[in-house]
Order: structure tokens, then C-alpha cells, then sequence
């Protein structure tokens, strides 16, 4: 709203006031965890007495050094790299699935359409998530015979389930980017004799570049931060299940922890400040139609 | 040229349609199945082919006759649905009219912090919540209470059957719901005409009237479709909850929903139980597709669908 000359000032102090006060857990929590990984014990308790920045931490978690004695390691850039591939493995399949059939729903009128847009709708609302006993199964049961091979197709397959959670809201908000494009874009391709899939990728890909970006990022973010599906499936560890696996283990330095964890908030960082306009829009994306 | 559109229909729709038959459907079949067999610990080659009826069915009625675990889970499931929902409705409407009568720049930086708990990994998130809750002196709230000298003992909150356990996942989940309802909210304020608002307050309309008269009534749909849909996710959805019960942050049992159960049961440490955990699954998804149709239908989504202007 920018109609400044009718805003009553006086309340907004107040407002904004109750809605720092509201929020004041989450930066609080959040503070605490960041100025822990630079600490050589755990600030939470607000005892600055026992904070001593140091970056030890950072380069502990870097040389997977878990304990302050003894020699419990790990191989942290191998976790980074798993965590990231499974990301990027999530956003790729899941960007292509969305971009291709979102621009048929949105452009293609066929028998069955209503039906498959709000079946999509329907899977939305009914994540998979709960059907992951049955996921399971079919994983077991189409697991390869070789031993090489396991590691791999875990990967595969933990990328694939994973996108699957994805893919019904990203086409729905893929539909809608392509529903904001003119139709006379299309029309001229195919007069001049192109056929849907070069009018697709020549003429309304280009285009609808803002909405691959969103969907990409969003499917990226999603891969990044999951921890049931990686939990099940993935053979290797990720920085999810680093985490889940040492907050109680006995030898962990916890400080390291909180670094580990820092490292693992950082794309959520990264995109908090780099595209806050995309995060916003994207998240009310698929809303409405 | 039918042939054609045959042909790039399929180009196009190929992909969605094998991961939906891959992930949803096969997997559903395959749950079902699962939930008339014995089968126990990921043994597939022995149970697979075991068929029990109905069995995993009625051990799940008997237990929530006679077992208080499970009563406990199911009690805990209701109570942390019904309340987590009306936080995240409610929630997400006092933000977004709190962010709509605020200048641009702090009613930005609100909704982006308040995107935080949706966007950071679940493993961290989890962190920050499990230092904060934290049983002993090393816990945020217990250490500003303590300071605050409004206790004298560091309480373990999530240990504290039920309300205890109930109000830090209530707290946990909701922080990540307020967003949805915010950003619905939002996009649905920034749809209503200007001119409305300016209007009211030239007349002299406090932000309350405003809101009261104006703006709600406005948002009917929204209502309605936050209401609706966060009562579907909160019904299946348990990764947060995951790594609470796991951490013993909170109590196992008061900790505990249906939907978590049905992930416990099946992985968990211990004894896996499949059969049970799909038998459960099969009524939560059960839940899950009836709670759908009730929205498609209030909320008439069919009618947003606008039919494509067509081919040459």
C-alpha cells in the first residue's frame, strides 16, 4: 500500500513493536546458533562469559576433525558434495518435469485436461511423503544385484522420490507462469510453420526464464534441507543426517555442530539476500491461477 | 494433424505422469498391499507373499482400545492438528494485516524472516528449537527465565506430559506454517482495489474497522483455502517432529502423531513393523484423499481452471 497521505502514523511504532516481539524467538535462535560455530563453547544460555571467538570450529568442520580429543573424522567435503548433488539432482529433474508439463496444461486443450490439473492439485494436498513405506518397497525390490551399483542408484533413486514431492506444485506454479504469456507469441511460431515443441523451447522458454529460475530455486531448496527421504534411502551421508547422527553422540563437540549447521543454513543465506523478490512471489506462486 | 498433437501431448506430459505412476500411484498400491501382510523388518523375501487379512487392521483397533501409547498418538495428533492449524491461520492473517499497514520497508523484512523457518533445513531448524527448549541450563528460555529470577530450577519442557511435549511441537510447526497463511494472505490483500482502502480512511476508518469490514470479508476464499490446506499438511506431514522425538527433546509418546508413528513404526529403531505402519498410512491417506475432495469441492477450484484459447 503506498497511499501515504491517508496511512495513520501513529500506530505503525506499535505495530511493528508487536511484530518484532513475535519474531523475536526466531532471530533469537537463530543469533545464538551462528555466534555458537564462532565460539569455543555454546552461547545459548546467553552467558557471553564463556564466548572466545575463535574460528576453530569452521576449520575443524572443514578437516571433519569431530572431537576436540581423540580421533573421530569424517569426510565433511564428501557430505557437502552428497548433500549438493542430491540438490542439484532434485532442482534439475524436477525444473525440466515442470517446464514441460506446464506449458502443455497451460496451452494444450485435450480430453482429461480439468481432470489432470486438479488431480495435480489433489497430489499436492496429499503429500507423498506418506506413502513412503510403499516408496520403500518398490526401492527394495528394484535394488540392482551389483555392489558398485547400490551406492549409485541410491543417489537415483533418493533424487527421483524426492523431485516426485516436488513436482505437482511446481508444475501448478509452472502453468502459471506460462499462463501469463500472450498467446500471440505462440500464434506467430506456428503460423510460421514451427511445430509445439520448437514454439516451446525457441520462443516460450526464453521467456518464462524469471519462472524457471523460481522453480529451480525452490526445487533446489527443498533437495538441500530434506532429511526423511535421504534418512531412508541414501546409502552416503548428507549434512541432514551428519547432523541428526552426532547431536547426541557422545565424543561431538557441539560448537562444531552449530558450524556444521551455519554451513548447512548458507544457500538459504546466499538466497535470502540475493533474491528476496523471487522468494517472496515464488512461495504465493500456484496460489492462484 | 491429430497424430501430431498426439504425438507432442505425450513429449510433454511424459515425464509428469511417469514420476506421478512411479511415486504416487505404484507406492499407494504397494502400501496398501503391505497392510495385509505380516511384513516385519524389511524382510522381503519372507513376507512378502504372506498374506494376514485384515490382522494389521484390528491390531490397530485393539491398540487404541487397550494400548496408551497409541491412545497417547492419536490424542496427541488431534490436539496438535487442531491448534497448530488455528495458530497458522490466525497466525499468518495478524501478519499479513500487521505487514499491510506498515510501511513497505519493515513489512518486508517481516515476511522474509517469517519465510526463515520454511526455508532453512529442516536439521537446522530443529537445532535452533532443540537448544531453545532445552531441558537443562544450557537452554535459551530456561536460562532467560532463570535470569529473569521467574524460576529457580531449569525445566524440561518437552518432557512435561502432555502440555509440555504438545506446546513445543504446537510452537515448532507452527513458526513453519505462519508463512503459508501470510503469503496467501498477502497476495490476497494486494488483489483488493485501493481505492476501498483509501476511501474508509478518508472517512476516518480506524486500521481495526478497516480490517473488520473491508479487507476480511474480502478474503472469504483465502480463509478458507489456508484453513483447508494446512489442515491436510499438518494431518501427514512429520520431518520437524522426526528430530525433536529423536533428539528425546520432547516426549516419545506426547511427541508423537499419527503420521510420525506410521515413519517410526516402519524405520525406527528397534523392531520395524511394516505391516502395522502401512495399515496406519492406508487410513491416513485415506483421510488425506477424502480432506481433498472436501476442498476441491468448497473451494471450487475447477472454475479458476479457464480452458487454453486454443490452437490455430
Amino acid at each position: 500500500m503506498k497511499d501515504v497521505e491517508t496511512r495513520p502514523k501513529k500506530y505503525e511504532g506499535v505495530l511493528i513493536l508487536a511484530i518484532f516481539l513475535a519474531t523475536l524467538p526466531l532471530i533469537i535462535g537463530f543469533s545464538l546458533l551462528i555466534i555458537s560455530s564462532f565460539s569455543k563453547d555454546m552461547v545459548t544460555n546467553f552467558d557471553f562469559k564463556s564466548f572466545h571467538l575463535t574460528i576453530e570450529n569452521w576449520i575443524n568442520v572443514f578437516r571433519g576433525k569431530l572431537a576436540i580429543t581423540g580421533g573421530v573424522k569424517v569426510n565433511m567435503a564428501k557430505i557437502v558434495l552428497n548433500t549438493l548433488i542430491v540438490a542439484l539432482g532434485v532442482s534439475g529433474l524436477v525444473t525440466l518435469v515442470s517446464v514441460m508439463s506446464g506449458y502443455a496444461l497451460s496451452r494444450m486443450d485435450f480430453r482429461g485436461r480439468k481432470w489432470v490439473i486438479v488431480s495435480l492439485m489433489l497430489l499436492h494436498a496429499f503429500p507423498g511423503v506418506a506413502l513412503i513405506v510403499g516408496v520403500y518397497l518398490l526401492y527394495r525390490i528394484s535394488f540392482p544385484q551389483g555392489q558398485d551399483w547400490v551406492r549409485v542408484y541410491s543417489f537415483i533413486y533418493v533424487i527421483f522420490a524426492r523431485a516426485a514431492l516436488e513436482v505437482p506444485m511446481s508444475v501448478w506454479l509452472m502453468k502459471g507462469f506460462f499462463d501469463t504469456i500472450p498467446w500471440e507469441f505462440e500464434w506467430s511460431g506456428i503460423i510460421d510453420g514451427a511445430s509445439r515443441i520448437t514454439v516451446w523451447r525457441k520462443i516460450m522458454l526464453p521467456l518464462i526464464k524469471p519462472g524457471i529460475l523460481a522453480v529451480a530455486l525452490f526445487s533446489f531448496l527443498a533437495g538441500w534441507q530434506d532429511i526423511i527421504y535421504v534418512r531412508t534411502f541414501l546409502i552416503d551421508q548428507t549434512l541432514a543426517t551428519f547432523i541428526e547422527a552426532n547431536i547426541e553422540a557422545e565424543y561431538t563437540h557441539m560448537p562444531l555442530i552449530a558450524a556444521a549447521g551455519t554451513l548447512y543454513l548458507l544457500p538459504t543465506i546466499i538466497f535470502f539476500l540475493t533474491a528476496q523478490q523471487i522468494l517472496l512471489r515464488g512461495y504465493s506462486g500456484g496460489i492462484k491461477g | 494433424m491429430k497424430n501430431e498433437k498426439l504425438r507432442d501431448l505425450s513429449f510433454f506430459l511424459f515425464p509428469m505422469v511417469f514420476m506421478v505412476v512411479l511415486f504416487y500411484l505404484i507406492p499407494l498400491v504397494l502400501t496398501v498391499y503391505i497392510s495385509f501382510t505380516g511384513m516385519r523388518n524389511w524382510n522381503v523375501d519372507k513376507y512378502l507373499h504372506q498374506v494376514v487379512g485384515l490382522y494389521n487392521y484390528e491390531r490397530l483397533i485393539h491398540m487404541f482400545k487397550y494400548d496408551p501409547t497409541f491412545k497417547a498418538v492419536i490424542l496427541t495428533t488431534i490436539v496438535f492438528v487442531l491448534i497448530t492449524l488455528i495458530i497458522n491461520v490466525f497466525g499468518g492473517l495478524g501478519l499479513a494485516l500487521g505487514t499491510f499497514f506498515m510501511s513497505e520497508k519493515p513489512a518486508s523484512a517481516f515476511r522474509l524472516l517469517w519465510l526463515l523457518p520454511r526455508m532453512s533445513p529442516i536439521a537446522v531448524y530443529s537445532l535452533v528449537w532443540y537448544y531453545f527448549f532445552h531441558g537443562s541450563s544450557i537452554g535459551t528460555l530456561n536460562s532467560v527465565l532463570m535470569k529473569l529470577g521467574v524460576i529457580n530450577q531449569p525445566i524440561p519442557w518437552g518432557q512435561i506430559v502432555p502440555w509440555g511435549a504438545w506446546s513445543v511441537i504446537i510452537f515448532v510447526n507452527g513458526l513453519v506454517g505462519v508463512s503459508f497463511g501470510m503469503i496467501v494472505f498477502t497476495s490476497a490483500l494486494n488483489q483488493i482495489p485501493k481505492e476501498l482502502v483509501i476511501a474508509a480512511r478518508v472517512d476516518g476508518a480506524s486500521a481495526w474497522e478497516i480490517s473488520r469490514r473491508i479487507l476480511l470479508p474480502l478474503m472469504k476464499w483465502h480463509f478458507l483455502y489456508v484453513l483447508t490446506w494446512q489442515f491436510l499438511s499438518l494431518l501427514t506431514t512429520y520431518p520437524h517432529l522426526f528430530l525433536l522425538v529423536e533428539w528425546d527433546l520432547v516426549d516419545r509418546d506426547y511427541g508423537t502423531t499419527l503420521a510420525l508413528y506410521v515413519f517410526n513404526t516402519a524405520f525406527g529403531r528397534g523392531e520395524q513393523d511394516q505391516g502395522l505402519a502401512a495399515a496406519a498410512a492406508v487410513i491416513l491417506s485415506i483421510l488425506g484423499i477424502i480432506g481433498g475432495f472436501v476442498t476441491l469441492k468448497v473451494l471450487q477450484f475447477e472454475k479458476m481452471i479457464k480452458k487454453p484459447r486454443g490452437d490455430l
